[in-house]
C-alpha cells in the first residue's frame, strides 16, 4: 500500500517537472510560431501582403479593417531599412526578433512626416552608421537589435471598402531591404 | 514478482499522463499571466514582450499570431457577456457604451478557436470607429445577432459559441498605466431563440 502511494507521489512530482520542462522548451520546437510562419512565406527582403483567407503558413488578415504585410529580415549582412510612404488613415509597424519578442513598435503619429523610414541594425552597425551619417538616412529612425534575425509587421487601416485599394497600395509599395553601404 | 515494474509503470504513466494533459489544458485555458480584465473584456498588454511569463511565450509560440506591439494597439477579447454567460449565436446581444480613448477601434467576431467569422460577404461582419452610428453623446449601441437589426448590426452565422474582439489602435491603454480605471462597453444579452 505504502509503495503504491510512493509511486503515485513520485509520478506527480515527475508530472510537475515535465510540465515545467514542456512549458519552457515549447517555444523552441513548435514550428508554428509567428517567426517560422513568416519565414515559411519565402519572402526575404520584401513585404509580403497577407490575404484575407489563411495562406500557406496560416497567416491572414484577421481584422476585417486592417491589411497586414510581413517581412522576414536578417541584419547579418548589414542594417535593414524599412520604408513606406502614402496616405492611409492609420498605419502601424512593429519589429520582432526570432523569438517573437517585440523589439520596436510605432505608428503614423510617432513617425517623421507620417512616413515610415526606419533602420534596424546591430549595436556595431549602429556605431558605424552614426560615425558616417549618410544624407539619405538623415530622417531615419535608428533601432538597435541584439539578435540578427527577426520579422517586421506593417498594418494599414481600411475603415471602409473604398480605402481598400489605398491600404493595399501602401503595403505593396513599402520596402524592407538590406542597406548597402 | 511483477510488483516493482508495475509500480514504475504506474509512476511513469502518471508522470506523462498528468504532465502532458496539464500542460495542454493550461495552454488552452489562458494566454498567460498579466491579463487586464475589464468586465468580460480581457487583454494581455505584455504578451508580445520579452519579459512576459513562460506560459505566454509557450502560448504565443503555439498560436503563431502576429501580436500587436505596444505602440500599435491593444486587443481585447470577450467570451462571455456581462453576467458571465458564454456568448452564443443562439442569442442576441447588445454592446453599449464607449471604448477607452484610442485613435481608432475595430470590433469583429471569431470562433472560440480565434478564426474570424464571416457571415456572408453581403452582411456586416464587423464595425469600426468610423462606421458605427452614434448617439448625440457619442456613445453607441451595437446589436450582435443572426437576424437583421436596425442601427448598428453585426451579423453572426449560427455556429454556437463565439468571441468578440475589440482592437484599440494607438491607445494609451496599451501603456497599461491606469488601465484598470478604463470603462469598456457593456455586453448585455437581449434574448434567445427567435425573438
Amino acid at each position: 500500500m505504502f509503495r503504491i502511494l510512493f509511486a503515485i507521489v513520485a509520478g506527480l512530482v515527475g508530472a510537475a517537472l515535465l510540465h515545467i520542462v514542456i512549458i519552457l522548451a515549447l517555444p523552441q520546437f513548435t514550428g508554428k510560431d509567428a517567426y517560422s510562419r513568416v519565414l515559411g512565406l519565402f519572402e526575404m527582403d520584401s513585404f509580403f501582403s497577407l490575404t484575407n483567407e489563411p495562406g500557406a503558413t496560416g497567416l491572414a488578415n484577421e481584422d476585417p479593417y486592417l491589411r497586414v504585410a510581413v517581412c522576414a529580415f536578417s541584419v547579418n549582412n548589414g542594417p535593414t531599412r524599412f520604408v513606406a510612404r502614402g496616405r492611409v488613415p492609420f498605419w502601424s509597424f512593429a519589429v520582432y526578433d526570432e523569438n517573437s519578442n517585440e523589439v520596436f513598435s510605432m505608428n503614423d503619429q510617432t513617425a517623421v512626416n507620417g512616413n515610415l523610414d526606419l533602420v534596424v541594425a546591430t549595436p556595431i552597425q549602429l556605431v558605424e552608421l552614426r560615425k558616417t551619417p549618410a544624407e539619405a538616412l538623415s530622417q531615419s529612425i535608428l533601432v538597435q537589435m541584439s539578435g540578427e534575425d527577426g520579422y517586421a509587421v506593417l498594418r494599414a487601416l481600411a475603415p471602409t471598402p473604398s480605402y481598400e485599394e489605398t491600404a493595399r497600395n501602401f503595403l505593396t509599395e513599402s520596402s524592407c531591404q538590406t542597406l548597402r553601404p | 514478482m511483477f510488483r516493482v515494474p508495475l509500480l514504475i509503470a504506474l509512476a511513469l504513466s502518471i508522470t506523462f499522463g498528468v504532465g502532458i494533459l496539464s500542460t495542454v489544458s493550461a495552454l488552452k485555458a489562458t494566454v498567460g499571466f498579466g491579463a487586464i480584465a475589464l468586465g468580460p473584456w480581457i487583454a494581455f498588454p505584455n504578451a508580445q514582450t520579452a519579459d512576459t511569463d513562460p506560459y505566454a511565450k509557450a502560448h504565443r509560440a503555439r498560436a503563431g499570431k502576429l501580436l500587436y506591439g505596444g505602440a500599435e494597439g491593444l486587443q481585447f477579447t470577450a467570451t462571455t457577456d456581462d453576467s458571465g454567460e458564454t456568448l452564443n449565436t443562439a442569442c442576441s446581444y447588445e454592446i453599449s457604451g464607449l471604448t477607452p480613448p484610442a485613435r481608432f477601434w475595430t470590433l469583429y467576431t471569431t470562433t472560440p478557436t480565434d478564426m474570424p467569422l464571416k457571415a456572408t460577404p453581403d452582411l456586416p461582419g464587423g464595425l469600426n470607429a468610423w462606421t458605427v452610428l452614434r448617439k448625440a453623446d457619442t456613445s453607441f449601441v451595437i446589436h450582435v445577432s443572426t437576424t437583421a437589426r436596425p442601427d448598428n448590426w453585426i451579423a453572426v452565422p449560427r455556429i454556437g459559441a463565439f468571441k468578440l474582439v475589440l482592437t484599440l489602435l494607438d491607445t494609451p491603454a496599451a501603456g497599461s498605466s491606469g488601465v484598470i480605471d478604463l470603462s469598456m462597453p457593456k455586453i448585455v444579452r437581449t434574448g434567445c431563440g427567435n425573438v
